[in-house]
């Protein structure tokens, strides 16, 4: 079997899709992602990144395995206390071999971004860095029963514009997991160029159970139509 | 007094790209025991679309592969594989000793024969679906909402159908919808409020769109449609 036998039975599903088909496959394999987070809802969302095939994955995050971090879906019990970067890099390299995992550094380019940040401060910070460097990126954000996506292409209103006031809540029972999948799944339309999210920007909402995107529009007085 | 997540079973029919995200949040939430019923082998497609699995399970049954990576996350949930298809004698065994019924198959006709076995017994039922870019979610609450046949009456032809890897899927829309289920699943073990308990979620991710579709009883319904109220039924 060859590398592109391989590729074509790992990667036979997104092929059968019309929004992906070879041309998306090989904006997915040429791909460098850069993933702020491996808590529990970037977990999900780096592993249906590395599933689908995205060709590097730069994992970032400074926290260590905590009793419960066994919801990212990457970590295990016996490895409570270790960095919680190298236990998720163990976990996606044992998930593929058809995609290199490594650990960001400052410097390190890559062609898209997904921030799944605990925090709203924090996702605005690193939703800036990446903005600031013309890199199309996503935000994710869950809370106890929901949560919101933002798609961020180059010139799209940035996240200030696109968040909302509220609470930041820790997320119930798989709602992490589903905002962490959302994100990943954004991420991918906004890489192969489908959906409204890849061009304009927008923000998808999971209330109460409902699912419906926005377009994201610029805040008066806001110059983040400014080009770096 | 009170169960916890701890004494609950719950039954997921399907270890694949439904199946795999809905165990994950079940054994993250405590659930106590988890029943994966699967008669596939894991294959080099399911790697693109099971976040639970590994390389290491390809050729696999994937209901043994599911549970070993579930308890080696969670120790202390009891996933027990059934290496079987679903339906015939042993689905009403299966339905009568589960908590919940989640239905992760991808497969119209093993997901009526649940739904139709989960309302037989009085068992809450969770349905989910993915086809190309959308996905579907409904939970079902015997006596009081309508069930997947109220809604669609039987499946589709098989002659209507997608075959196999050419229907198309994206993995993290099935993470996303196998996640929800999950969700819900816990939500009916709790007794709280569901959010897609008589109405179907209905998702477009090209769109980014949601409906939500009422699901109302309907007379005549084969499954639901001449049984007697919840409470009427237990014994």
């Amino acid at each position: 079997m060859t590398a592109s036998d391989v590729e074509a039975a790992r990667f036979a599903r997104q092929l059968g899709l019309a929004a992906v088909g070879e041309a998306g496959l090989a904006r997915i394999r040429g791909s460098s992602v850069h993933v702020v987070g491996a808590g529990p809802v970037a977990g999900p969302a780096l592993l249906a990144l590395v599933q689908a095939g995205v060709g590097i994955l730069y994992l970032d995050d400074g926290a260590d395995v905590g009793p419960f971090d066994a919801r990212t879906w990457l970590c295990t019990p016996a490895q409570v206390g270790q960095p919680r970067v190298l236990a998720a890099m163990e976990a996606l390299r044992a998930a593929s071999s058809l995609t290199t995992v490594r650990l960001h550094a400052t410097g390190t380019r890559s062609s898209a971004a997904l921030v799944c940040a605990e925090t709203q401060g924090t996702a605005t910070l690193a939703s800036e860095r990446e903005r600031t460097a013309g890199v199309a990126h996503v935000v994710a954000l869950a809370s106890d029963e929901g949560g919101a996506v933002i798609s961020i292409p180059p010139g799209a209103p940035c996240i200030r514009c696109a968040s909302r006031p509220g609470a930041s809540t820790q997320p119930r029972g798989g709602m992490a997991a589903a905002i962490g999948n959302l994100g990943a799944l954004e991420l991918l339309l906004l890489i192969v160029g489908a959906g409204a999210g890849a061009s304009e920007g927008r923000r998808v909402e999971l209330r109460d159970g409902r699912l419906d995107a926005t377009p994201t529009l610029r805040r008066p007085g806001c110059d983040c139509h400014v080009v770096y | 007094m009170a169960r916890t997540l701890e004494d609950r079973t719950v039954l997921v029919i399907g270890a694949g790209s439904l199946g795999g995200p809905a165990a994950l949040v079940l054994a993250g939430a405590g659930v106590g025991r988890l029943v994966l019923v699967d008669d596939a082998l894991t294959n080099s497609a399911d790697l693109s679309a099971q976040p639970a699995l590994a390389e290491v399970d390809l050729g696999r049954p994937r209901a043994a592969a599911l549970a070993a990576q579930l308890t080696r996350r969670f120790p202390a949930v009891v996933a027990e594989p059934v290496e079987a298809h679903f339906g015939g004698a042993s689905a009403a065994r299966l339905v009568a000793a589960a908590d919940v019924v989640v239905d992760a198959s991808s497969e119209p006709a093993v997901a009526f024969a649940a739904n139709d076995a989960a309302v037989a017994a009085g068992k809450p039922f969770v349905h989910g679906g993915v086809l190309q870019l959308s996905a579907q979610v409904l939970s079902v609450l015997p006596g009081e909402t309508g069930c997947l046949r109220c809604l669609f009456e039987r499946p589709p032809a098989p002659e209507d159908l997608p075959a196999g890897l050419a229907a198309g899927l994206l993995g993290p829309l099935a993470g996303l919808a196998g996640a929800l289920m999950g969700h819900e699943a816990l939500h009916l073990l709790q007794g709280r409020p569901a959010a897609y308990a008589g109405r179907l979620l209905a998702y477009g991710a090209r769109a980014g769109q949601g409906r939500l579709v009422p699901v109302r009883r309907r007379a005549g319904c084969e499954a639901c449609g001449g049984a007697p109220a919840k409470e009427e039924a237990s014994p």
